[in-house]
């Protein structure tokens, strides 16, 4: 376990927060908070790319924050899990970063007579890359709570952007869901600490195996609960759709992207780690069936494109339950690879989304009509991630997607292989949904009659600026690199999974070492 | 470790209270619901740290043992989290009062429409199944020179063909 | 060197749009070299006798997914017709498509064209199970591309759409075969698995063959899914021609083949490949003999076609295998021959109607030479390819191993019966297209003939080129005998079925024997046939059975539309009680079911202890009493005060436990909230709107009450399996010698858990912008307090100078003329004068309180809500001017400098090499004030310290003078209204 690169790990949460104190001190000169947060971001791509490799040849990568050990202080570890998560997080708030820079100020306020609501965007999105990139970090549940404080704290803000009537009436719902959930979370800690006496998760993983299993099994459900209502799984999942498709579009870029992934990576951590060999992985496959069965349905019962998305979004997360659910290293493996590529083609079509809302006027598809001919460019950047998603070779979602079939099949047990058809019945509706959606708005179902002019419907037409299209098209480029550098990344993701069953690895970074002599 | 009964008591009914307003319409009412149920739960970290002991200031204490400190720094940290909460929930309360002149928590409009839709079983325009069976036989047997075919009617024929 | 043409397809494919632009109709001609250069590469490959040309690139190697590339006889035929029929087909393209048609783009044409023949050539030629799903797939999406093509009209964006829900369902369920063959068998190499196919006893095994088979089906568009062929008309002809003649629809029969050598013996394989394909042959026959559009005889042509060739490629015996890619191969260009010249007739006559056609064979003979001998080599008439393929095919199958009454005699038979009704639509077709022979329905309503054609003779090309397919039909017949040699190599593969089959060859004479005499009697029959259906007048056909796949397959779409909407408006309400509700429910069943079954250490009696002092319990009897009543208070100030004292009893018990920070900070924080809910529900109306009916209440306390059951209950349990000491047991020597300080709580705030508390002030910060946007809203809203803030600060400069230049009286500084103005009735003086007393040495204190903090209770979250608290008296005292006057600095500058600070602090030690926040502490004596121990974490606590004061001050600017400024503005917009509010 060598600190060689340790000092960078604490950088990944610094970077942010100082960009973020930065950026609101210098309110007034916009100019000033777009270059702090771009260097920010673009820093900490690079640390989590050099972290990546360190993790990946040399072990996790720990620091014990101020010197204290494992046992007083906070730890904050990257494994290859994390520096994955951060590392995609991050390129992805970049992307978005310089879609909301291209699309200038008034894009944030469709109503807002030309004014531009408050200069926050720029420390807000920083706080939450900064929460995100803590949740995946830290090495203690209760650091982990402060994490998703952070996020949530961020994402509310970027939500009530504007305090437009239904931006308020959406953000009421997403704030009273996220507290109802982080004070279930604090709950499950209180009850973790009454029951160990330890919050560090390397030493809780060794102490809930000490105590009652009837109580690890209490504490395993507390939490799974606080976590699938952030990672939006079935039944707690009617939030997301309500409240995601009201804020501008790079901002529910950015959710779509992150914050359900974070509630996901929370499970993947706590399953592995806390939690080995639980007795719920046969509960958590139910919910993930029907999270992903519950979830296309809805998607295929909606109108408005940005909806449809939200709730493929929700299924989605049912196949990344399913991987997580089986727990073998194959299963993880190809969670873990789905999440990288969820986060992706999720971000990307959101933003694509905001392009056919300029183009189009609207997102809603009964009014929409033969986009794929005005705008040839925005058809393709939607055509490409929209198939990625619905999981058509030889993109990233197929691969993914058929990691989880072949770890399903080889679970063997009527349970796995009900999900395995389960997954396929969800991509094939994910495919009927786009192709619903893609016949309405790009080609021109709506028009009745085979006129020749397929009419067009819907507001202005704002020219799509470069600063808006360059972003989308980096991004739905990445998604294509995931499918070319699929083999290492796969083989990246099965180190990570073995390591996450093998437990070892991590234990060891982190109570191997005592703590540090005096001052 | 022993539990005290007393704690677990006014832990719950705080927690119990505070969900029951938590459920309520109105944003305000749920904010106070949300106060309760932090109460509640920043006394379950008290009930976890074991008995009550001399306030941990090595020196100063009556030289009993020492409460732990450690979820005492952890529900300080959880306080301040929630003021700030509820500053901005009093915040966005009040947004919600100046856009909607009352607080009461509205429903989705667009999950209201879809589900007053499936009441109705109204599955919008999409035609039904013999019409888009016919639509799609009819279509294939249209002639395809008016759209894609080539239609040099005017043009001679410059390939002077073979008839 | 396959991958590298794959590629060429894929960079054609890419470039064809702007190639259009480019070139026009011609670019269709050099988008066709790239397959004319695979058939060419391949020809060389077919001669050499050498060892299969094999490849392999690794792709996803966890997966069992590599780019592995394997040439044998099978493949290559396959490859040749694809690459070759492909290749004629963009040519024809380049005259057949109107590059102005607003319909559709044809770069998308020409671009789709290519890169399904790459995908065919790819498909056809792998050997990696996962790479020919993976080609599948990509043919299934530009299928659904090109049948849409016609973007314009809803019902061709319909077809496409159902093309794609069949054959992507299908494909997906083969994946799922794929993936159980792949893991019994432990390799995805379609040889490996052909050479010693997978004898597992399991039912998995039926399972993986059976899906596998399905995906076939689904895409060779055998019954019951052939619905979906027709469907597909709506593309352009050449389109039908290549995709749903040559190329898509044989993926599924090459799938066949591939397999039928290593699985051909299971039942499931015997009952899908003949039942289903002898059910198709039969079903698309009768369906052809029917069709008045040219366009859709051949369609339902095909899928009769396709079920034959399934059969004989799934028989399983090596003659049957020799008859079957013969006939494959002869269908490929037979088919595609005849859609082309359907195409020229549509060209020319602009109907294809059978019943409104003219004089075509007059106007066009070489077209009708062309028609004619596809049609004839489709019937199987002596000479051309079609026969040679039949012949072999009878003597395969005339003689079944298990009698007639076997599946095998059976498929026999329907075979025999197929070929008969192939001949009747091959006359019909000829009849219909090239004579004036089909009347429209004497006396019936005579369907409208289209408005008057000009005839205009279709171009050498489209002539030519279905020409040149029929005539290698025709040259292919005679030269069968060396074909045989070339087929030979995969059909020698094919030896399953126990009994071996009967010995067959091709060539055109065998002598007179019983498929000669079989053949001629289908000749007859097939006349007969046509001629009894030409006779009766042609009219629209009535659908045989009233079950039409069709149609049940629409039903079944709107079936879904129809669940998903039920289930979607039942879950999806929207409404937020229900979402907060389901997560409670969630909350009590999961832990709650736990509780009573799983077997949980409850605490033994001699475990509880009832509480610690006798204070404990009364000020547990007050808080519990005030919770209960706050829940029930309707008007917002009593639930707001009844919870305060919730939050001061809390303090209390924390006092009461041994923890005073923690008492402190509650108390502080509790005042704070106190005032911030006052400063909004003065808007607000006095009750609480909402009142739910008698029955949600009492769910929802019930489900408080189950809720606090549950909390309690775990607390039980978990309290009582504690076996371990606090892990931070020796914390309390650790934070004086190494954290240099006495006060523990406060040392981990700043030091041990200080990356905690970091975290912490970013959520701060959050929030106080959230409030400010929320409140503020808009750009120059803020402006308008930053204008105050200048003047503010011009007030204190200008009081120092003390009097105007002018008139050299002493100014009464803006401050307090300020306060004059405020009307007179919501001032209280008292207030007043004892804030101005008190404010400084209030200051003082949460100074005091900041420096002390490391070693006495106190710190930098206290001290900066007390100076925050400072704050509120100054502005309950003078409003929005006071406070401006005690601060006039944007909070967003406090803030943002205040983590600015924490974090800067945070990263100092990293600089010296040592963990972030890492703290030393030095012993100073300062002249005056003596001995004094500074610790580096003070810089820590201030910036916490600043970003508290921060959060306060932006707290009391937007809740506080924000709001008043709004009030006031009401009152000037509408000053005739009553006085409202408190």
């Amino acid at each position: 376990m060598s600190d060689g690169y340790a000092w960078m790990v604490p950088l990944l949460v610094l970077l942010p927060l100082i960009g973020a104190g930065l950026t609101l001190a210098a309110a007034g000169r916009t100019a000033v908070q777009r270059v702090v947060s771009v260097t920010a971001l673009s820093g900490m791509t690079v640390l989590a790319g050099v972290l990546l490799w360190a993790s990946d040849t040399q072990g996790p990568q720990v620091m014990f924050v101020g010197g204290w050990a494992a046992n007083e202080g906070i730890v904050l570890v990257v494994d290859r899990l994390a520096a994955l998560m951060v590392i995609v997080s991050t390129v992805v708030t970049l992307a978005v970063l310089a879609y909301s820079i291209g699309q200038g100020a008034s894009g944030f306020d469709e109503e807002s007579d030309g004014h531009s609501p408050l200069p926050v965007f720029h420390p807000t999105l920083l706080v939450l890359a900064a929460g995100v990139t803590t949740t995946f970090i830290s090495g203690d549940l209760f650091h982990l709570y402060v994490g998703f404080e952070m996020l949530l704290a961020a994402s509310f803000v970027l939500l009530t952007l504007g305090g437009t009537a239904e931006r308020v009436r959406a953000g009421t719902t997403y704030v009273l869901v996220s507290l109802l959930s982080s004070i279930i979370f604090l709950a499950a800690i209180g009850l973790t600490y009454g029951a160990t006496g330890t919050i560090n998760l390397a030493l809780l993983s060794e102490r809930l195996g000490e105590i009652a299993p009837g109580t690890a099994a209490l504490l395993q459900l507390m939490l799974l609960v606080a976590f699938a209502v952030k990672a939006a799984v079935f039944p707690m999942s009617g939030w997301l759709p309500d409240s995601y498709p009201t804020a501008p579009a790079p901002v529910t870029a950015v959710f779509a992207g992150l914050l359900t992934k974070v509630g996901v990576y929370a499970m993947i951590r706590t399953q592995t780690l806390l939690f080995p060999g639980s007795p719920f992985s046969d509960l958590l496959l139910v919910a993930a069936l029907l999270t992903m069965v519950v979830g296309i349905l809805g998607a295929i019962a909606q109108d408005d494109i940005k909806r449809m998305l939200s709730f493929t979004l929700v299924s989605h997360i049912g196949f990344l339950l399913f991987g997580i659910a089986l727990g073998s290293t194959h299963g993880l493996a190809a969670a873990i690879f789905y999440v990288v590529h969820h986060i992706t083609v999720q971000t990307t079509l959101f933003l694509v989304l905001g392009l056919v809302e300029r183009v189009g006027g609207s997102t809603d598809s009964t009014r929409l009509g033969d986009l794929a001919r005005i705008s040839p460019l925005v058809g393709v950047l939607f055509f490409i991630p929209a198939m990625n998603m619905a999981g058509i070779p030889p993109f990233s979602g197929f691969l993914g997607k058929v990691g989880l079939v072949q770890a399903g099949v080889a679970e063997g047990s009527w349970l796995a292989l009900l999900l395995v058809a389960g997954s396929v019945l969800t991509s094939l509706l994910t495919l009927y949904a786009v192709a619903k959606v893609w016949g309405r708005a790009f080609w021109s179902e709506n028009a009745r009659g085979i006129t020749g002019q397929g009419p067009v419907r819907g507001g202005h037409h704002e020219a799509l600026g470069l600063g808006v299209l360059a972003p989308t098209v980096a991004l739905v480029a990445v998604g294509l690199t995931l499918t070319v550098v699929a083999g290492p990344l796969f083989d990246i993701t099965t180190r990570s999974a073995v390591d996450l069953v093998l437990r070892e690895p991590y234990l060891d970074a982190v109570l191997g070492v005592r703590a540090e002599a005096g001052p | 470790m022993s539990v005290n009964l007393t704690l677990t008591l006014v832990a719950s009914v705080l927690v119990g209270t505070g969900a029951y307003l938590f459920l309520s319409r109105s944003l305000v009412r749920a904010l106070m619901g949300f106060l309760l149920m932090g109460n509640g739960v920043n006394l379950l970290f008290i009930i976890g740290s074991g008995p009550a002991g001399s306030p941990p200031i090595v020196g100063a204490g009556d030289g009993g043992p020492m409460a732990d400190p450690v979820p005492q720094a952890l529900v300080l940290t959880a306080i301040v989290i929630t003021l700030a909460m509820t500053a901005f929930v009093l915040a966005l309360a009040h947004r919600g009062w100046q856009v909607g002149r009352d607080d009461l928590v509205a429903d989705d409009t667009e999950s209201a429409r879809i589900h007053a839709r499936a009441e109705a079983d109204d599955l919008g325009s999409e035609p039904g199944a013999r019409e888009q069976a016919e639509e799609i036989a009819a279509e294939t047997e249209r002639s395809e020179r008016g759209h894609h075919g080539r239609r040099d009617d005017a043009a001679t024929d410059e390939e002077g063909g073979t008839a | 060197m396959i991958l590298a043409l794959l590629g060429a397809h894929l960079a054609a494919a890419v470039v064809a749009p702007s190639l259009m632009r480019a070139l026009g109709g011609r670019a269709f001609a050099v988008l066709a070299l790239v397959p004319a250069a695979s058939a060419a590469w391949l020809a060389t490959q077919a001669g050499g006798r050498g060892a299969a040309h094999e490849e392999s690139v690794a792709w996803v190697r966890d997966l069992g997914l590599s780019l592995t590339f394997r040439l044998d006889t099978l493949s290559i035929v396959l490859a040749f017709v694809v690459t070759v029929v492909g290749a004629l087909i963009l040519l024809y393209c380049s005259r057949y498509v109107d590059l102005g048609s607003t319909g559709g783009s044809p770069g998308l044409l020409g671009g789709a064209l290519v890169g399904f023949a790459g995908a065919m050539l790819g498909l056809v030629t792998t050997d990696d199970l996962l790479a020919l799903y993976v080609f599948w797939e990509i043919t299934t999406v530009l299928s659904y591309l090109l049948v849409g093509y016609l973007t314009t009209s809803a019902a061709s964006t319909r077809a496409a759409r159902q093309a794609l829900v069949v054959t992507a369902g299908g494909g997906l369920a083969m994946l799922v075969g794929v993936v159980i063959l792949g893991e019994t068998a432990g390799t995805y190499r379609i040889s490996e698995l052909v050479a010693d196919p997978v004898t597992s006893t399991g039912p998995l095994v039926a399972w993986g063959v059976g899906l596998l088979l399905l995906g076939a089906v689904t895409k060779s568009a055998l019954v019951p899914f052939h619905f979906w062929l027709p469907g597909a008309m709506a593309a352009p002809t050449p389109v039908s021609a290549y995709l749903h003649a040559a190329a898509m629809v044989k993926a599924g029969v090459y799938l066949v083949a591939r397999f039928a050598s290593g699985y051909a013996d299971l039942t499931v394989w015997q009952v899908m490949v003949l039942g289903l394909g002898a059910g198709t042959m039969l079903l698309g026959g009768i369906r052809a003999t029917r069709q008045l559009d040219l366009k859709l005889l051949l369609a339902y042509g095909t899928v009769s076609q396709l079920g034959m060739l399934v059969l004989l490629l799934g028989y399983g015996t090596e003659g049957a295998a020799l008859a079957g890619l013969t006939l494959l191969l002869a269908h490929a260009l037979f088919k595609s021959a005849l859609f082309l010249t359907v195409g020229a007739i549509d060209h020319a006559t602009g109907t294809r109607d059978i019943r409104h056609l003219r004089g075509v064979g007059r106007r066009a003979p070489w077209l009708m030479v062309a028609g004619t001998l596809a049609a004839a080599s489709m019937a199987g008439l002596p000479v051309l390819l079609g026969f040679v393929g039949k012949e072999a095919a009878l003597t395969a199958l005339l003689t079944p191993a298990a009698g007639w009454a076997s599946l095998q005699g059976a498929a026999a038979l329907s075979f025999v019966l197929g070929s008969v009704l192939t001949m009747a639509y091959s006359l019909r077709f000829v009849w219909g297209a090239f004579t004036d022979g089909a009347r429209p329905p004497a006396g019936g309503p005579v369907s409208v003939a289209p408005r008057a054609h000009v005839w205009h003779a279709p171009g050498a090309v489209l002539v030519g080129v279905p020409l040149a397919l029929a005539v290698a039909g025709l040259v292919l017949g005679p030269a069968s005998v060396r074909l045989e040699r070339g087929l030979e190599g995969y059909s020698a593969t094919v030896q399953q079925m126990s009994a071996p089959g009967p010995e067959v060859h091709l060539g055109l004479w065998h002598g007179v024997n019983a498929p000669l005499l079989v053949s001629v009697a289908v000749w007859a029959l097939g006349g007969l046939w046509f001629w009894v259906q030409a006779r009766r007048p042609a009219e629209v056909p009535i659908p045989l059975s009233p079950v039409d796949a069709a149609r049940a397959y629409h039903g079944l779409m709107r079936g879904l539309d129809r669940l998903a909407l039920e289930t979607t408006g039942f879950l999806q309400r929207g409404s937020l009680p229900v979402l907060l509700g389901t997560i409670f429910t969630v909350l009590v069943l999961l832990p709650g079911t736990q509780l009573l079954l799983g077997q949980n250490r409850w605490p033994r009696v001699d475990g509880l202890r009832l509480a610690d002092s006798a204070a404990q319990v009364a000020v547990a009897a007050l808080v519990v009493a005030s919770a209960v009543l706050a829940a029930r208070a309707r008007r917002r100030l009593r639930a707001a005060f009844l919870v305060a004292v919730t939050g001061y009893g809390t303090a209390i018990l924390f006092l009461l436990h041994g923890a005073p920070d923690l008492a402190l900070t509650q108390i502080l924080v509790e005042t704070v909230s106190l005032v911030v809910l006052v400063l909004v529900l003065r808007r607000l109306s006095g009750r609480f709107p909402d009142d739910p009916s008698a029955l949600t209440r009492r769910l929802r306390a019930l489900l408080g009450v189950a809720v606090g059951v549950v909390v309690g209950a775990t607390t039980l349990v978990v309290s009582a399996s504690r076996v371990h000491p606090p892990a931070a047991a020796d914390l309390a020597e650790r934070s004086v010698d190494y954290g240099a300080g006495r006060n523990i709580v406060n040392v981990i705030l700043v030091d041990v858990r200080a990356w905690d508390t970091m975290g912490e002030l970013s959520v701060v910060l959050a929030c106080a912008t959230g409030v400010a946007s929320l409140v503020f809203l808009r750009e120059e809203a803020m402006d308008r307090v930053r204008a105050g803030l200048r003047t503010a600060r011009g007030d204190r400069a200008g009081m120092r100078a003390g009097t105007s230049e002018t008139t050299g009286a002493i100014l009464p500084s803006r401050r307090i003329t300020g306060i004059l103005a405020l009307d007179p009735e919501r001032r209280s003086v008292i207030l007043e004068v004892v804030t101005r007393l008190v404010f400084h040495t209030i200051l003082l204190w949460s100074v005091y309180l900041l420096l002390s903090g490391h070693n006495q209770p106190g710190g930098g979250f206290a001290a900066g809500i007390v100076a925050g608290l400072a704050l509120c008296l100054r502005y309950l005292g003078g409003r929005g001017y006071e406070l401006r006057a005690a601060l006039p600095v944007m909070p967003a500058v406090l803030l943002g400098s205040g983590l600015f600070i924490a974090a800067g602090s945070a990263v100092i030690p990293m600089l010296f090499g040592s963990p972030a926040l890492r703290t030393w502490d030095a012993y100073l004596t300062i002249p005056l004030v003596g001995e004094v121990h500074l610790v580096t974490s003070l810089l820590f606590d201030i910036g916490v310290y600043l970003v508290v004061i921060g959060l306060m001050l932006d707290v009391l600017r937007s809740l506080g003078s924000g709001i008043d400024a709004q009030i006031a503005r009401e009152r000037e917009s509408a000053p005739a209204e009553a006085e409202v509010g408190p």
